[in-house]
């Protein structure tokens, strides 16, 4: 298990290490630079201006300059177009609200989709099976800026029970909280559903009926243990799409996020900021899919860590 | 893997719920302010002498006030809806006065005016704030708008002379990172500039070329100073500086007999050659390089604010401006930021006319989506929205609470004049002529904009504006003719150049349709993401390319000083050397209606040479609730916070 980790982690390094480089060439690379405006300054005010941000020094200089800030101090440095802050605070102030919609969104999508596949395949073929089929169906076809209008014009302007955006409240995460975890509901509830079909017509299942326990017992200590396998697989793929996937819905509900920061990173040429951003993102996809592999270990006893 | 810890998993996944939840639950604390505005995006900063844009000026105007204020001039409101607003000496100026040739403004501080610490206003912090604003470290962009102080854009640029008076800021910075507190300031007079190269230990007085590393040395005769008076009848020292990173190699003790020291800057003597000083506490001088009547419209823009030098002494840049740290002298305080989200203000009990001030909070969000905005504005959550969505302004010019009035600004298309056949002006009114500009602003705009004749917008006083082509389908076919394309043939392939954008796309698919209808002239249309737009702008690979531009101050000379030869807003290629006379002419002539009278003539010769296609005139879009008061239209669409009010009555019968 420890072994693991350390590979991982040496893996980690070196991941972080290709896409930083990636990451700086692919941002020099591209036309334009954060200094262009329609108003365009004069070459004695941008070169002032590109010197406080070092963007006057060689290439290379600044490749090294960025890393050796990443590497020794964790400071990815000031931000050029929001230059009130650095790197570092923009990301401390947006990770928490992306985290909180993410963990709501999550949570939301894995009660409604787990308890609507095990139902469903309970009652297979009933009316209940289909309409939750239909559901889930929906729940992924349906693009979350078109659920997210749709949940505005009904939440917001006919019933009025949540505001139709800002960020300060409990209130206001529940309508992008449910219109981020809609689609992995649904695919939730078909892995759980075909996970569980599977399960239930094994023979330790037989068994456990067998035993003489209720189908309650034998639904959530066994048959839903084996069923979850797909489920969990599925999940750090699933929180990276959360994560990035949030991008829209921030703009739609006004979220202060980090899908907006990233976003306007990239097109205000804002480089420092960029960086950290896809950074940050590589570490947390890295997390989650060390997180999902542990845990596929832990809750299956046949998966073997070594 | 024992049982211990497949159990623990459930719980750990319920208590990163749990914490979830507790940070969300914790969110819900704050109570909305008075008065909520969206402001349309984040602030760059609430710096004044680094920011540009509307978001940023409407937060700086709320949190510091410069030596004049922009207000609204009257109650009424003229034919078109506007209200024109005035620099008014409703600053930290009481009073001022200018010389008879124009050019030396005096500004009379008010008595008794504080800082949000308590601390006095003076002169002083007016002459640092300027100070700093030109200072090249400080990378001001909107640096320009005091260029036309004398020996401001010399001091800014670095400029040097033989003989110049200098200022020396040694490498001594108690903090290397930080521009202020500065270094030990020496001065002296410039005798040259020599390159030292480390390597044959040689200097020369040109720079070497390139491939051969060499490291500038400034020589400077430095004069002694005695209880900070700089004694120019002494004797001077003979010195040679060379920047603090610039050190290639080992620097000799001496160069020409001259003992080495290093510097952060070299630049002309601040106090002997730039035309701002402060006289005593209360009396701020200004020389301005000629009459510029305009002035006292930049001193009450916003990039001239002043700031306080021990706050931003003490915390640098950008330290100073975190809530908690930022000292203000404006009608608001920031009370605190959430990045992207909001920013709120509360009431400065220390503003000198905080009697007037009525709101006691002010929140300004940062919402980007204009149908967002429009949601939170009809739910009642914002009180006023800068902008809305186009295609809901047909239903919303009916309502009283949407306030549109025309703008400082014009939409264009620029013509690249070095591309063939756009050299030709006969080309280039012709394709003028073709477009239909009414069709424009009625079908796809639909926001109640002007179709333009000229490039200067109406809505200054007493300018008459240049008069361009109008739409005349016969006689733009007759031109193309003449120009050698009868009937659009043998016109060669031309692109129209826009920035990814629904509207842009519109009004060129329509533009794109009238050339080929009226002229038969075929264009490609081509979008690029926005920095992409800017950066093939600027090297001038485009044929057509769509623009706009928002004028600084009320003045004709803020649109037409963007079209002389080699302007670094021009991008068109084209120059006319009577335009860029008349420009010249105009700036330094002393009577307001001649004046006028030579930019009038300029704007013309754009109009007949056509280097441009005015399209139409903007109007601002704000909805505002019908409790708020105070709000008026005008041509620059801004409108200061602090004279809102807010009707209680109407208000509260709202509510129920």
């Amino acid at each position: 298990m420890l072994r693991i980790l350390v590979t991982r982690l040496g893996w980690m390094v070196l991941t972080f290490w290709v896409v930083y480089t990636l990451t700086f060439m692919l941002m020099h690379a591209v036309p334009g630079g954060p200094f262009d405006s329609e108003r365009r300054v004069s070459e004695e005010i941008k070169r002032n201006l590109e010197a406080k941000y070092n963007l006057d020094k060689p290439w290379i200089e600044q490749y090294l300059l960025m890393l050796e800030g990443i590497v020794l101090r964790g400071d990815f440095g000031p931000s050029i177009r929001l230059s009130d802050y650095s790197v570092n605070e923009v990301i401390a102030q947006g990770f928490p609200v992306s985290a909180a919609l993410g963990i709501f969104a999550m949570v939301f999508a894995l009660s409604l989709g787990l308890s609507a596949g095990v139902l469903s395949a309970m009652f297979r073929g009933s009316l209940l099976d289909l309409s939750f089929r239909v559901l889930a169906t929906l729940g992924i076809a349906v693009p979350n800026f078109v659920l997210a209008s749709v949940a505005v014009i009904l939440f917001s302007f006919v019933l009025q029970w949540f505001p139709s955006a800002g960020w300060g409240s409990l209130k206001q995460i529940v309508l992008p909280a449910l219109c981020l975890g809609a689609p992995f509901a649904g695919y939730i509830a078909r892995l759980t559903r075909t996970g569980m079909l599977e399960v239930l017509g094994q023979d330790y299942i037989r068994t456990a009926y067998a035993k003489g326990l209720s189908t309650r017992q034998v639904v959530l200590k066994h048959a839903l243990r084996g069923a979850m396998l797909p489920v969990v697989s599925y999940l750090g793929p699933a929180t990276a799409a959360i994560l990035t996937g949030s991008l829209v819905l921030e703009k739609i509900f006004a979220l202060p996020g980090m899908g907006s920061h990233f976003v306007e990173a990239a097109l205000q040429r804002d480089y420092p900021m960029a960086m950290g951003m896809v950074m940050v993102y590589t570490g947390l996809l890295f997390v989650m899919n060390t997180l999902v592999d542990i845990s596929y270990g832990i809750i299956d006893p046949r998966v073997d860590m070594e | 893997m024992s049982n211990r810890i497949r159990k623990s998993y459930p719980l750990f996944l319920l208590l990163m719920i749990v914490m979830g939840l507790g940070y969300a639950v914790n969110l819900g604390q704050l109570e909305p302010a008075e008065f909520t505005f969206n402001n349309g995006a984040e602030i760059k900063t609430v710096d004044p002498a680094l920011a540009t844009g509307a978001p940023e000026g409407r937060i700086i105007n709320g949190l510091f006030e410069g030596l004049l204020r922009n207000l609204p001039s009257t109650d009424k409101a003229e034919a078109n809806g506007t209200v024109p607003m005035r620099p008014a000496t409703q600053g930290m100026a009481e009073s001022y006065s200018v010389s008879e040739d124009g050019t030396v403004y005096t500004f009379h501080i008010r008595q008794n005016v504080l800082w949000s610490n308590g601390d006095p206003f003076t002169a002083h912090d007016m002459e640092w704030s300027w100070m700093r604003m030109l200072h090249p470290e400080t990378a001001s962009e909107y640096v320009y708008q005091l260029y036309y102080v004398k020996g401001a854009d010399r001091y800014n640029k670095g400029e040097l002379n033989t003989g110049d008076r200098v200022e020396i800021e040694l490498a001594n910075r108690a903090n290397a990172q930080q521009l202020f507190p500065r270094g030990t300031i020496r001065r002296g007079v410039f005798s040259k500039i020599g390159y030292w190269n480390p390597d044959t230990k040689i200097i020369t007085d040109t720079a070497p070329e390139s491939g051969i590393s060499w490291t500038k040395v400034f020589f400077v005769d430095v004069f002694p100073e005695k209880n900070g008076q700089v004694r120019w009848d002494a004797t001077p020292r003979a010195m040679a500086y060379v920047m603090h990173n610039a050190s290639k190699g080992n620097l000799p003790e001496m160069i020409e007999g001259r003992p080495v020291e290093t510097c952060h800057h070299v630049l002309v003597d601040f106090k002997s050659s730039v035309g701002i000083l402060a006289i005593d506490d209360q009396t701020f001088r200004v020389q301005l390089k000629s009459r510029t009547t305009y002035f006292p419209d930049l001193v009450a823009f916003y990039p001239l604010y002043p700031v306080h030098r021990p706050t931003i002494e003490k915390y640098g840049s950008p330290g100073w401006t975190k809530p908690g740290n930022l000292v203000c002298n404006g009608p608001f305080l920031l009370q605190f930021r959430r990045i992207r989200d909001r920013l709120r203000m509360i009431k400065n009990a220390r503003y000198w006319n905080a009697k007037q001030v009525e709101l006691n909070s002010i929140d300004a969000l940062s919402v980007q989506s204009e149908t967002t905005s429009l949601n939170m504005y009809v739910n009642g959550q914002i009180d006023w929205s800068t902008t809305v969505p186009n295609m809901v302004i047909p239903d919303l010019r009916k309502r009283d609470d949407f306030k549109s009035a025309p703008m400082l600004t014009t939409y264009f298309y620029r013509f690249n004049v070095n591309r063939k056949p756009l050299d030709q002006v006969r080309v280039r009114r012709a394709l003028n002529m073709a477009i239909d500009k009414k069709k424009i602003v009625e079908q796809v705009t639909k926001a109640g904009n002007v179709p333009a004749r000229s490039f200067v917008p109406p809505g200054i006083d007493n300018y008459n504006s240049a008069r361009g082509d109008i739409f005349d389908v016969s006689k733009a076919r007759q031109l193309l003719a003449e120009a050698g394309f009868p009937g659009g043939r043998n016109f060669p392939a031309i692109r129209i150049l826009f920035n990814t954008s629904d509207m842009h796309k519109d009004i060129a698919q329509v533009i794109q349709q009238d050339w080929k209808e009226h002229l038969g002239v075929n264009v490609q249309l081509e979008n690029y993401e926005w920095r992409t737009f800017l950066a093939t702008l600027s090297q001038k690979d485009y044929e057509v390319a769509r623009s706009g531009w928002i004028g600084d101050y009320p003045d004709p000379n803020t649109f037409l000083d963007m079209f002389v030869t080699d302007g670094a807003n021009n991008q068109t290629n084209w120059s006319n050397a009577r335009y860029d006379e008349l420009i010249e002419q105009a700036k330094f002539e002393p009577d307001y209606q001649k004046r006028l009278g030579l930019l009038t003539e300029a704007e013309q010769i754009l109009m007949d040479e056509q280097p441009i296609i005015p399209i139409y005139f903007y109007v601002s879009k704000n909805l505002v609730q019908p409790h708020i008061l105070g709000f008026s239209s005008n041509v620059q669409d801004v409108h200061p916070l602090h004279i809102l009010k807010i009707d209680n009555q109407q208000f509260s019968t709202r509510d129920q």
